[in-house]
């Protein structure tokens, strides 16, 4: 308790949090109501729908969220290899992991609020930015948001990929912590974070295809270099349909070894 | 209770250590200064303690080491410098930034609004880390590690760099965290720091345990009070001095410092010979620490300086006219083979030069500098002279023991006038090899 009261009020006392918080809204605002701008006549699909409100821009490793939430992480880190606070009581090992596992909590549940936030703020910034000649229905149907959860993460529906992407941003925020504790500087280690998906997307495809499968079409949306590879390898087969174990093998696999570095890192450390 | 036992640390495989077997009590109530140079080990030290750093030795907060203590920030504040200057982050307010540390801490927010009254830092609470000056940043640093309300606190340097208005301020605030009970470790440079604070001083030298002493003994023994005089007539003024039993010693171009007499006798002495007084100011003068010893044969040994004692009625050994009576003191050999007899037993060695390489923790007590136990341990055999005296009817200086080869105690190298021609610098040599007279 102590660690999370130790956290949020770091997070609170510093400028930097409600910076980047408020960039990650704007951008992604404004993202979104760019990419609603360039969306093809007719009837929206969901697809489309879901790329624009999420603001996955394929120049950018992550989406815009992702990327704030990962900037949290990394400065959370950086701060107490910069300014330590108390140095002396974090060095025992308990202390430095029950730190980390506290700013992760924390991380993690601003990584979520912000994702919920700017999905919300997306999907007003793309509504109202929708050219004329599209027809919004199929997209923003009112039974869709009124609809059973289960209709909701049908295949088809907006609500898998719009987890994914909340999913991805906490992941984010966490990586972002991660990376910087093996790293020890916050630059560093958002650089570290910008370059794992460059190497992890192809790599986990590459794996997946050994296997037989594909990125699903969900997560798909949301990686930022689907189109390279999709046009180097030409088309995918079916998307996976349902829970897969080896995909969330593949998924979790990366997680897994951040985790166990940074955790032997702390155990060859005295300090933070 | 603070026990230190056997602090050793070695940062490279093959190089001397940078800390070697300290160990010490510091008790609740009083203020334990370790003191010594830059690179004698007192930040290592102070890191060995609360294990930031991997090294030997076991150090006890209340019995337990400090990994250990349920809760180390109630039982132990540190204050150790960081590579940055500031307290915290920058950007963050002060009363924010203690608010945070309180809340890692465990202790309610309004203990760290109390704390920033207590360090004269309520009016600028709500100002960025930024703006804080260096004074300021200390003592945020100090509130933090007060946080926890312990009953000890590790400080490394606290006043170092400060005002004076804010080093004033930062000992009577640690002089009553002391006299309240609670257990004080301090670390410090300037050696009037330590007597003007302490209640018991460590004396490192690199990575050595020197001392071990109270602060009387302290100010009894590494710290000297005497007399600046400036005038032109000094040396006359010297003469009516050393007449008085005092100890003169030559302080610049026209000054002396004088030990063994009280300003105010300086003065009436001078008014009643008529004798022009452009300044006279008591001062402290430190001595140096005793050095730690290399082993004899190693080649460096008979680098060491040793100023010999002379007293006006010690027979003068072996008048020599032809030697050059102002001889610089660098190079007593450039006058043919100077070196005849061994000094008297009188004359003091005050470093135990020759000794072999005792363990300097077990020396400590009996060896202080200038102790009379340490001084006739040293050998005298291996001290050549000079002999410096011309005539017998000359007036010679004495020199006390605590008049030592400091920085600022050299004695004149140029125009050495009669007055003090038995101001030499003297060469221990390695090896006790009197050279005949040609």
């Amino acid at each position: 308790m102590r660690v999370l009261a130790y956290e949020l009020r770091r997070l609170r006392g510093l400028r930097s949090t409600w910076l980047i918080l408020a960039a990650v809204l704007l951008c992604d605002a404004a993202v979104a109501a760019v990419l609603a701008r360039q969306v093809p006549d007719g009837a929206l699909a969901v697809p489309t729908a879901v790329r624009s409100v999420a603001a996955a821009v394929p120049l950018l490793p992550l989406p815009i969220a992702a990327l704030g939430a990962g900037a949290l992480g990394a400065l959370s880190y950086g701060h107490e290899v910069r300014h330590p606070g108390l140095a002396a009581s974090r060095v025992a090992f308990g202390r430095r992991v029950g730190l980390l596992v506290g700013k992760s909590v924390v991380i993690g549940a601003v990584s979520a609020a912000l994702a919920v936030v700017t999905l919300l703020l997306d999907a007003v910034a793309v509504r109202l930015a929708l050219p004329s000649s599209v027809d919004p229905a199929p997209a923003f149907r009112p039974d869709v948001f009124g609809s059973d959860p289960a209709g909701l993460l049908a295949a088809g529906a907006p609500g898998r990929p719009l987890l994914a992407f909340a999913l991805l941003v906490v992941v984010g925020g966490w990586a972002g912590l991660l990376t910087t504790s093996l790293v020890r500087s916050a630059a560093a280690g958002l650089l570290v974070l910008c370059a794992l998906p460059v190497l992890l997307e192809p790599a986990v495809g590459m794996i997946l295809r050994q296997a037989g499968r594909y990125w699903p079409a969900w997560v798909r949306e949301l990686l930022p270099f689907q189109y390279g590879l999709d046009w180097v390898r030409g088309e995918p087969g079916a998307a996976a349909v349902g829970p897969d174990p080896v995909l969330f093998a593949a998924l979790a696999a990366p997680v897994l070894v951040l985790l166990v570095a940074a955790v032997l890192a702390q155990v060859r450390r005295r300090a933070l | 209770m603070i026990q230190i036992t056997g602090l050793t640390k070695v940062y490279r495989r093959g190089r001397p250590p940078a800390l070697l077997d300290l160990g010490f009590d510091a008790r609740p109530g009083a203020v334990t200064v370790l003191l010594g140079d830059e690179g004698a080990g007192k930040t290592t030290a102070l890191r060995l303690m609360v294990e930031l750093e991997r090294g030997l030795g076991i150090t006890l907060f209340d019995g337990r080491t400090y990994r250990r203590l349920r809760r180390p920030e109630r039982e132990l504040g540190v204050l150790l410098p960081s590579s940055r200057p500031t307290a915290g982050h920058p950007g963050q307010r002060a009363r924010s930034h203690l608010r945070m540390l309180a809340g890692a801490v465990g202790v309610p927010a309004r203990r760290a609004d109390e704390l920033l009254e207590q360090t004269r830092l309520a009016a600028v609470a709500d100002h960025r880390l930024r703006s804080f000056s260096p004074g300021m940043h200390r003592r945020m640093a100090l509130a933090a590690a007060l946080l926890g309300d312990p009953k000890a606190l590790l400080l490394d340097d606290p006043t170092e760099g400060l005002s004076p208005r804010n080093e004033e301020w930062f000992h009577s605030f640690l002089r009553s965290f002391a006299v309240a009970g609670g257990t004080l470790v301090v670390t410090t440079r300037s050696p009037q720091e330590a007597a003007a604070f302490g209640d018991r001083v460590v004396t490192l030298d690199r990575g050595r345990m020197l001392a071990d002493q109270p602060v009387a003994e302290f100010r009894r023994t590494r710290l000297h009070p005497e007399v600046a005089v400036r005038g032109p007539q000094m040396a006359r003024l010297a003469d009516l001095l050393v007449g008085h039993g005092a100890q003169v010693r030559r302080d610049g171009g026209a000054g002396l410092a004088v030990s063994g007499i009280g300003r105010t006798e300086i003065g009436e002495l001078a008014y009643r010979h008529g004798i022009l007084l452009h300044e006279l100011a008591d001062r402290v003068v430190e001595q140096p620490a005793p050095r730690v010893v290399l082993p004899t044969g190693s080649g460096r040994s008979g680098q060491v300086r040793v100023r010999s004692r002379h007293r006006d009625a010690e027979p003068v050994p072996a008048a020599r006219p032809q030697s050059p009576p102002a001889a610089v003191p660098g190079e007593p050999s450039s006058g043919g083979p100077l070196f005849e007899e061994p000094l008297p037993r009188v004359s003091r060695s005050r470093r135990p030069s020759q000794e072999s390489l005792v363990p300097v923790v077990e020396r400590s007590g009996a060896g202080l500098p200038g102790r009379e136990s340490g001084a006739a341990d040293a050998p005298t055999a291996v001290i050549p002279s000079v002999a410096a005296a011309e005539t017998e009817a000359e007036r010679t200086v004495v020199l006390g023991p605590p008049v030592a080869a400091g920085p600022d105690l050299r004695p004149m190298r140029r125009s050495v006038p009669p007055l003090f021609r038995d101001e030499q610098h003297h060469r221990t040599e390695p090896e006790p090899e009197p050279e005949p007279e040609p």
